[in-house]
């Protein structure tokens, strides 16, 4: 290769000349630039060289840091959710304060602090340079900061900082979703120094704050002031003004939250509300809030140790991170595997006489008097076990995981937040692998009326909820709609993302299932017929979900004696209005009892507050007249409805 | 392939690489009083800096082992490869401050601009080596030059990086000043250049960047926006005085008032510490670098070398003046490192290959081609 390049030619002396000359010439532009550099070092160093020295030495100039606004978090229909109001901190220049005794006595006066606690304060800020400056104290009310700028002549060296802080307009509403700020740690400041970020910045710490903290922390500003020899600010010299963060629109519907959030109060749970044809979640709830405002300017840890042992687990964003066996809710599920199986047709009935034996063990219904002659839809309707017993047993727990996931139970939603929770789908491989025992074929019955070890979290449930209205499409769970910068300019909008449509399952059978569903809410002794509304046709379906054998509860005489934590799970997950299909509602009740008395109204509550802005075409008056399947049953009951 | 001379070892750069080593420890010194403020920050860049300039002096020794001529066949490949690596950092790179100039890889980033300077210069040379008549080029056979020159320069003035691309303009001219022009091609780019600054200020030049440059002409009416910068550097460098206020000492860099300080005004925090005679120490050491690269142009063996020294001599060479003449306020300030003595892991370790070709053509001055 290189004997190729063997061409490569010796220089004739003509052209070395006029290289040579070439040469020279670039040196000289060389030597050129060398003495003119030369000349200006002499110029600034040597002749205004006491100059340059003095003004380095008066050169007092402080670059303030001011912190921008965040975004705002709006809601759906651009209400304001989440802004900012100004907070005032005492802070304290090292450098323009040297003997700074006098200066601390007066301030632990007006701020009505221990002296100790401003010299802990300063110490914290002794590593850092001494013309940084440190915060003695935060968020100081109106009455104190008229006291300190009365007396700033005596306080050289003290400042008073204007910190953009979180206003939550409505206490602590999305408080899990919102999430919450913090200072800014070691490592993430390693990590983020290049961005810009500094010590005592506060940066998204949870939740859409945390997810979307670029959009939203906005771009520092500075002032520059000029400082005496005392420490005093003589003038300001110049502002840039910080840039005020995006905006977030979020998909949440104030009202809904607020509603959902209502029905939750006192107890432990999540409330999802989403739109079926796009995945866009109206409100997510979970129950009990986060104290957002305590999380202002640091935790106590008197309150965080409370949150921690709080047996309602506040910490625990539901929606996506509670799991929990979603009970009579799978029946669902398991409808749709018989039909599309072939295991049963809408005409197939079973008897139910209370209970069945399988096996060598007996397996009850919930109702022990039995519901007689069942088909789907009545078993549907009154959530007969027996009647999945025998659909179940036809299965396998194999073909009922296989349907399972096919609904998006087993894995993650997808929706863009923090930690979500896949659930569990069971199968005998599962359960070899790891409890490294075969399948008993008695759990298929538990598992069929979703006992057992199925697990499910609500968002997944409202996603299957809206996938049976929609015919099976199932969109990714979506909470920003889009982003706005501060002059209101829309920077990225967020269109639904359909992560899979089913298309292996009839319509009949989808027909077939709403029908059922529906049932379960206008039916006589349906067990949801507390989430009907005037005017609305719903459809859905209860669940209580047991946490403990049914025997540990038999000890207790009535529901109230029953200790909170064996108290059974409520689920309702329904969608309206049948006939064009809008939102998807999915209740649970963590340890609240009976699903069709505990979650149903809640969710009958929000599509009552929905349905009075559909325009009146689409609230179709719901059906009473149901189809006449129920003819057989004995007197109605209070709903009730359970698992074995 | 490797055919190693003996000859080669005897006629090793030992004073190239001397110089080199020489002003790096004096860039590292520097580098650690500049990092100080910020102990951990510090550390890491001290010795990240410590670590690129080792593998520098690897990176010498592997060009070194080869013959510079293999690079009149390579041009385009590693033209190439520098499109690709700027085109990369358009699509995918990281961004800085509302600029794409980075490319991450797992325990480096790379700033592609910095090796494409460097591939320009290998390209020019090659072009002109390989062309070259002897009559003078005419504006015809300029064009492909242009073209080449034209593409990375409008890659990375879409980062947007100005102050780099402007460098690759300076490269063009250097080497292409250098070759024998035909006095129509001198006239006709002269006249080009005139239509094209004119719009480039108007439709290219963003307004902070406009101001810069008015604010260059007129510093003083703006002292704190845009005038900032420049007024705290001449403020560090002056104060200085003939001794400096002694190493670690100094108070604009150690205050925070200069921004920028351990890359692009890492010669100022120098020119306050050690004042006017340790200025003019570190000029005479740098300088030396440039004279002695000049050099080497000269006495190559044959055509080929003198283009290619000439090409990366005038590449330490415009960074360095620009570098320079912004921190003593006689240039606006355009983002540039000082070559081998600013922090900077790309910059450094392309300043070092370049190194490595002008000792690989010095060594191999007395061979037969």
């Amino acid at each position: 290769m290189l004997r190729h390049l063997g061409n490569i030619t010796k220089m004739d002396p003509v052209e070395l000349k006029m290289l040579k000359r070439r040469t020279d010439i670039a040196t000289l532009v060389v030597l050129a630039v060398v003495a003119l550099l030369v000349v200006r070092l002499w110029q600034l160093q040597i002749q205004h060289g006491a100059e340059y020295l003095k003004r380095s030495e008066n050169n007092r100039i402080r670059v303030q840091q001011l912190a921008a606004p965040r975004g705002n978090l709006l809601d759906r229909h651009g209400e304001l959710m989440v802004t900012n109001r100004p907070r005032f901190n005492v802070v304290w220049i090292r450098e323009d304060a040297p003997h700074p005794d006098e200066v601390i006595k007066r301030l632990s006066r007006l701020l009505e602090l221990e002296i100790t606690e401003l010299l802990d304060r300063i110490r914290a800020g002794a590593q850092q340079p001494h013309f940084i400056p440190t915060r003695l104290k935060e968020d100081i009310d109106w009455s104190t900061l008229v006291r300190i700028e009365n007396n700033s002549y005596n306080l050289p060296g003290v400042r008073i900082e204007v910190q953009p802080t979180r206003d939550y307009l409505y206490g602590n509403m999305a408080s899990h979703l919102v999430g919450y700020l913090g200072e800014i740690n070691r490592p993430e400041l390693s990590e983020l120094r290049r961005q810009g970020y500094r010590p005592g910045d506060m940066i998204g710490k949870m939740g859409l704050e945390k997810l979307y903290e670029p959009y939203l922390r906005g771009e520092k500003g500075r002032s520059y002031v000029e400082v005496d020899v005392r420490g005093f600010a003589q003038k300001q010299l110049q502002v840039e003004e910080p840039l005020p963060g995006n905006d977030l629109q979020l998909t949440l519907d104030l009202e809904l939250q607020r509603l959902a959030e209502e029905a939750l109060t006192d107890r432990a749970g999540a409330v999802v509300v989403m739109e079926v044809d796009s995945g866009r979640l109206l409100a997510m709830a979970s129950a009990p809030p986060l104290p957002l405002e305590s999380f202002t300017g640091g935790i106590s840890s008197r309150i965080w140790r409370g949150l921690l042992e709080d047996r309602r687990a506040p910490l625990l964003n539901k929606p996506i991170q509670g799991q929990y066996p979603p009970g009579s809710v799978y029946k669902i599920v398991s409808a749709l595997a018989a039909l599309e199986e072939g295991v049963i047709t809408p005409e197939t009935t079973h008897f139910c006489g209370g209970s069945i034996v399988y096996r060598g063990r007996r397996y009850h219904c919930w109702q022990r008097r039995g519901h007689g002659q069942v088909d789907l839809e009545k078993a549907l309707a009154e959530s007969c076990d027996v009647f999945f017993y025998q659909v179940g047993k036809e299965l396998g727990v194999d073909t009922l995981a296989h349907y399972a996931r096919l609904l998006g139970l087993g894995q993650p939603t997808g929706v863009k937040l923090e930690h979500e929770k896949g659930g569990l789908v069971p199968t005998a491989e599962w359960k070899r692998q790891k409890h490294g025992e075969p399948w008993q074929l008695g759990e298929t019955l538990s598992t069929v009326i979703g006992q057992g070890f199925n697990l499910a979290t609500p968002l997944q449930i409202a996603r299957l909820t809206a996938a049976v209205a929609n015919g099976g499409r199932l969109y990714r769970p979506q909470l920003v709609s889009a982003i706005y910068d501060p002059e209101g300019q829309l920077l990225e909008k967020f269109e639904s993302e359909l992560t899979q449509h089913i298309t292996a399952i009839r319509n009949s059978s989808w027909e077939t299932l709403r029908r059922g569903l529906e049932e379960v809410v206008a039916g006589e002794r349906g067990t949801g017929r507390a989430a009907r509304v005037e005017d609305l046709r719903v459809a859905g379906k209860t669940g209580t979900s047991q946490v403990v054998r049914l025997s540990l509860l038999e000890e207790f005489a009535t529901d109230e004696d029953i200790p909170y934590r064996y108290r059974n799970h409520a689920w309702f997950t329904a969608f309206a209005p049948v006939d064009d299909p809008r939102i998807a509602v999915t209740v649970l009740v963590e340890h609240g009892g009976g699903g069709g008395s505990t979650a149903a109204p809640v969710a009958g509550t929000i599509f009552e507050a929905y349905s009075r802005r559909l325009p009146a075409s689409t609230a179709t008056q719901a059906t009473e007249t149901s189809p006449a399947t129920n003819d057989a049953s004995p007197p109605p009951e209070p709903a009730e409805d359970g698992g074995p | 392939m490797l055919r190693f001379d003996r000859r080669l070892l005897q006629n090793f750069d030992w004073v190239m690489v001397a110089a080199v080593l020489l002003v790096g420890l004096l860039g590292l010194l520097n580098l650690y009083s500049a990092s100080s403020l910020d102990r951990e920050l510090g550390s890491a860049v001290f010795v990240k800096q410590l670590s690129y300039f080792l593998l520098g002096f690897m990176v010498i020794l592997v060009i070194t082992l080869v013959d510079y001529k293999v690079l009149i066949k390579w041009n385009y490949p590693i033209y190439g490869l520098a499109l690709f690596l700027l085109l990369a950092v358009l699509l995918v790179g990281g961004e800085v401050a509302g600029t794409q100039r980075w490319l991450n890889f797992v325990f480096f980033r790379l700033q592609p601009s910095e090796p494409a300077k460097l591939a320009l210069v290998i390209t020019l040379a090659s072009y002109y080596y390989r062309k070259d008549t002897g009559k003078g080029f005419t504006i015809k056979e300029l064009l492909l030059p242009i073209a080449l020159a034209a593409v990375p320069f409008g890659l990375i003035i879409m980062q947007p990086d100005l102050g780099t691309g402007m460098m690759l303009g300076f490269i063009f001219l250097s080497m292409t000043l250098f070759v024998k022009l035909k006095w129509s091609a001198i006239l006709s780019m002269a006249g080009a250049a005139a239509a094209v600054i004119p719009l480039g200020w108007k439709f290219y030049l963003k307004p902070y960047q406009q101001e810069r440059i008015l604010t260059f002409l007129s510093p003083d009416s703006n002292p704190l926006g845009s005038g900032y910068h420049i007024t705290q550097s001449k403020i560090a460098v002056g104060s200085g005085t003939t001794f400096g206020k002694g190493y670690m000492e100094g108070t604009q860099a150690h205050l925070d008032f200069l921004p920028e300080r351990h890359t692009d005004f890492a010669f100022s925090v120098w020119a306050e510490e050690w004042g006017f005679i340790g200025s003019l120490f570190f000029l005479a050491c740098y300088f030396f670098i440039i004279l002695w690269g000049m050099n080497i142009a000269l006495t190559a063996r044959d055509k080929f070398g003198v283009l290619l020294a000439f090409g990366v001599v005038s590449l330490i060479f415009w960074q360095a003046t620009i570098n320079l003449g912004m921190v003593l306020g006689l240039l606006p300030v355009v983002g540039m490192p000082l070559p081998l003595f600013s922090y900077g892991g790309s910059s450094l370790l392309t300043t070092m290959a370049g190194i490595g070709i002008l000792i690989n053509i010095r060594m191999r001055r007395f061979m037969t081609p």
